[in-house]
């Protein structure tokens, strides 16, 4: 039990840390949000900076004042407080909580989708490869996830969105839902909005999918055949279990462990989403906010987005150290670390 | 006594990068029912081959090129996987290295002893418990303790006392020990021996015993097995071959107990190196090692010599030609 209030004080430490090191990098970063919207009123009305700049100080009437240091403990107490702030100039005024959970559920929707399929795809593809290691079949699929892995994400959904949507049109070239749908769900039927939801979400799935399942599939291949070779496994066959025995809870657990604690982080990274798909198919969940509030300087909004991926890796870290116990014995008395 | 095991010319080959390694190549040998046959050899000369060959758990990589391994007169060699399983742990068991980490890390010990119970279709909890409670405690362990804990959570030599209880656990006709006390302790390495000593004298359970250290074998063997470089040089029962070694290589490794020379300054250990096993040398495998090589042996391998009933040496020194 001592370990667990040592690990939570050590994650609460990080989770101060990294706060107040994106608190004073995002003040540091060039340009302000008053500046940015100036810039856009230029670009989009012609007028002079003076005038746009005065313009955007009257639109946007909630940015900080004051000393740095002064801004930073107004921010923090207010934080753990559960008041993030609100929006400067992406949706002025509006409270940076607000956004968030508005955003949150839907990047939630897509990533943690894409990582149960893409992780157990992965296991079972990996697990397929050790099993044939040295096989045609193997050294392919190595190639091909190696190259799969280069490809930026971004790439993948352009690729995507440019076949599978404008040019079959089977899916929608981007949001989250039709405003047709919302209208069937107010009337009751929740199935067909769901079904939109997902024909919506179906090319982040599966832009993430393609680009994350190399990863797990490699490791798991790697981490089975490390586990093959161990003598448990030979001793197993000799004392004539069957092998779907042998499978499932020599191969299979063992070869999993060691992947477990970058699925849990991936689990916290989720929360963050993903910038470039989520702007690509203006999906508007929490990467897509973090890009306008980026493009616009709007502090406290990137703050915001920032603190939630942060507090939800740490968390994420904190839950596999304390999971990883019950699945790996050799560590349960945990103690030690 | 009668032969419950008898190996016939058996040649195994791994595949491995650089071409086929001939771990076991041309081994003959019999078991006698009730014996303990020791296998001795230095750490490469495929005496852990040769026992998953018995038992047919050989690796993907390894192919059996010929020979046959005749058990009670069937041929463990050309059956398939259907016919081994009756074969497997019911009639042939084996207790493998204590540092090998043999049991799974995420498993209980008495789960360990469920599974491989239930794989061969004792189902009742109860009868296992006590069955394998019953072995424990020959074996000097507590079982209710023993049971209940993961394998990290015993030491080496329960480890392997839990082995062994699992080996004995369908009390199989043949029980082949592979080095099972070689990454243990002095002490309790002898004490596992005498455990081991004391079982085959209640039970007269047949085994081969496998082992790189000679010194183990006259405490334990009632016949030896001699292997060098994946062949079988000498064998006969314990006392002939302790008393009056024939082979070279025999002679060598019994002159390098330090109990039996008497001092350590008189230990003499043998020059240069055991041979590739991908590029064997021509003729005997040992003669580039041997101080007695003739011309013969650099060229053709050696023949079998059966010196006395029982006594086999495979060496052009004995040879009549
Ligand atoms: N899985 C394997 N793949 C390739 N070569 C192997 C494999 N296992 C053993 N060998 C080789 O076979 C030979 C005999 O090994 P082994 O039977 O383990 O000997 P021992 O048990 O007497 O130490 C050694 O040269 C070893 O390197
Ligand atoms: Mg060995």
């Amino acid at each position: 039990m001592r370990w667990i209030v040592r690990r939570a004080i050590i994650a609460f430490l990080t989770v101060f840390t990294a706060m107040t090191l994106s608190f004073f990098v995002i003040k540091a970063m060039p340009g302000d949000p008053i500046d940015a919207l100036a810039q856009a009123f230029v670009r989009q009305y012609y007028m002079s900076y003076e005038e746009a700049y005065r313009l955007a100080l009257a639109a946007a009437p909630f940015v900080p004042k004051g000393p740095v240091w002064k801004q930073y403990v107004e921010y923090m107490t207010k934080f753990f407080r559960g008041d993030l702030g609100v929006s400067i100039s992406f949706s002025t005024g509006k409270k940076v909580a607000e956004i968030l959970a508005d955003a949150i559920p839907w990047t939630v929707l897509v990533v943690a989708t894409s990582l149960v399929i893409s992780f157990l795809m992965g296991i079972v593809i990996g697990m397929v490869m050790a099993y044939k290691h040295g096989s045609k079949l193997d050294s392919s699929l190595i190639v091909a996830f190696s190259i799969l892995r280069s490809i930026p994400e971004y790439i993948v959904a352009i690729l995507l969105l440019w076949i599978l949507a404008f040019q079959m049109g089977l899916f929608p070239t981007g949001g989250r839902y039709d405003y047709w749908a919302l209208e069937l769900l107010k009337k009751g039927d929740v199935l067909a909005f769901l079904g939109n939801v997902l024909w919506h979400a179906a090319l982040p799935i599966l832009t993430w999918i393609i680009t994350h399942i190399s990863g797990w599939a490699l490791a798991m291949r790697g981490s089975t055949i490390g586990v093959l070779g161990e003598d448990f496994i030979t001793y197993a066959k000799v004392r004539g279990l069957p092998s779907r025995r042998i499978v499932i809870k020599y191969v299979g657990k063992n070869a999993i462990l060691p992947l477990f604690t970058s699925f849990m982080l991936s689990l916290g990274f989720m929360f963050g989403g993903s910038i470039f798909i989520e702007f690509i198919f203006s999906y508007q969940g929490v990467g897509w906010v973090l890009y306008q509030s980026i493009t616009q300087r709007d502090w406290y909004l990137m703050l915001g987005a920032f603190n939630i991926i942060i507090i939800a890796v740490v968390l994420g870290a904190l839950l596999a150290d304390m999971l990883y116990g019950f699945l790996d014995p050799r560590i349960r008395r945990g103690g030690t670390t | 006594m009668d032969p419950i095991l008898e190996v016939r010319n058996l040649h195994v080959v791994y595949r491995s990068p650089r071409g086929y390694v001939r771990a076991v190549d041309g081994v003959s040998m019999t078991v006698l029912d009730g014996e303990v046959l020791g296998i001795v050899g230095e750490s490469g000369s495929g005496k852990t081959t040769l026992a998953l060959t018995i038992l047919r758990i050989l690796p993907s990589n390894a192919k059996i090129v010929s020979g046959s391994i005749l058990f009670r007169g069937s041929d463990l060699v050309s059956m398939d996987e259907n016919a081994l399983r009756d074969y497997r742990w019911k009639r042939i068991s084996m207790v493998p290295q204590a540092a090998l980490n043999a049991l799974n890390p995420t498993m209980k010990i008495l789960d360990h002893v469920l599974e491989t119970a239930q794989a061969h279709g004792i189902r009742d909890r109860k009868y296992v418990i006590e069955r394998i409670s019953e072995l424990l405690q020959m074996l000097r362990l507590e079982p209710e303790r023993v049971l209940r804990s993961y394998p990290h959570e015993l030491s080496g030599g329960m480890k392997q006392r839990v082995l062994i209880a699992l080996a004995l656990f369908l009390d199989p006709e043949l029980i082949i020990l592979d080095e099972p006390t070689t990454a243990l302790d002095v002490l309790t390495q002898r004490f596992i021996l005498d455990l081991l000593k004391d079982l085959h004298r209640k039970t007269g359970k047949t085994m081969i015993f496998i082992t790189h250290d000679i010194a183990i074998i006259a405490d334990v063997a009632d016949r030896v097995g001699v292997m060098y470089a994946g062949k079988m040089v000498e064998i006969g029962d314990v006392y002939t071959i302790f008393r009056d070694p024939k082979h070279p290589y025999t002679k060598a490794l019994i002159k390098s107990i330090p109990s039996l020379v008497g001092s350590v300054e008189d230990m003499k250990p043998i020059p240069g190196f055991p041979p590739d096993l991908i590029n064997p040398p021509p003729g005997c495998r040992f003669h580039p090692r041997c101080p007695y090589a003739m011309d013969v042996c650099r060229s053709r391998e050696p023949p079998a010599v059966e010196l006395r009933p029982g006594h086999v040496v495979w060496c052009w020194l004995y040879a009549k030609r």
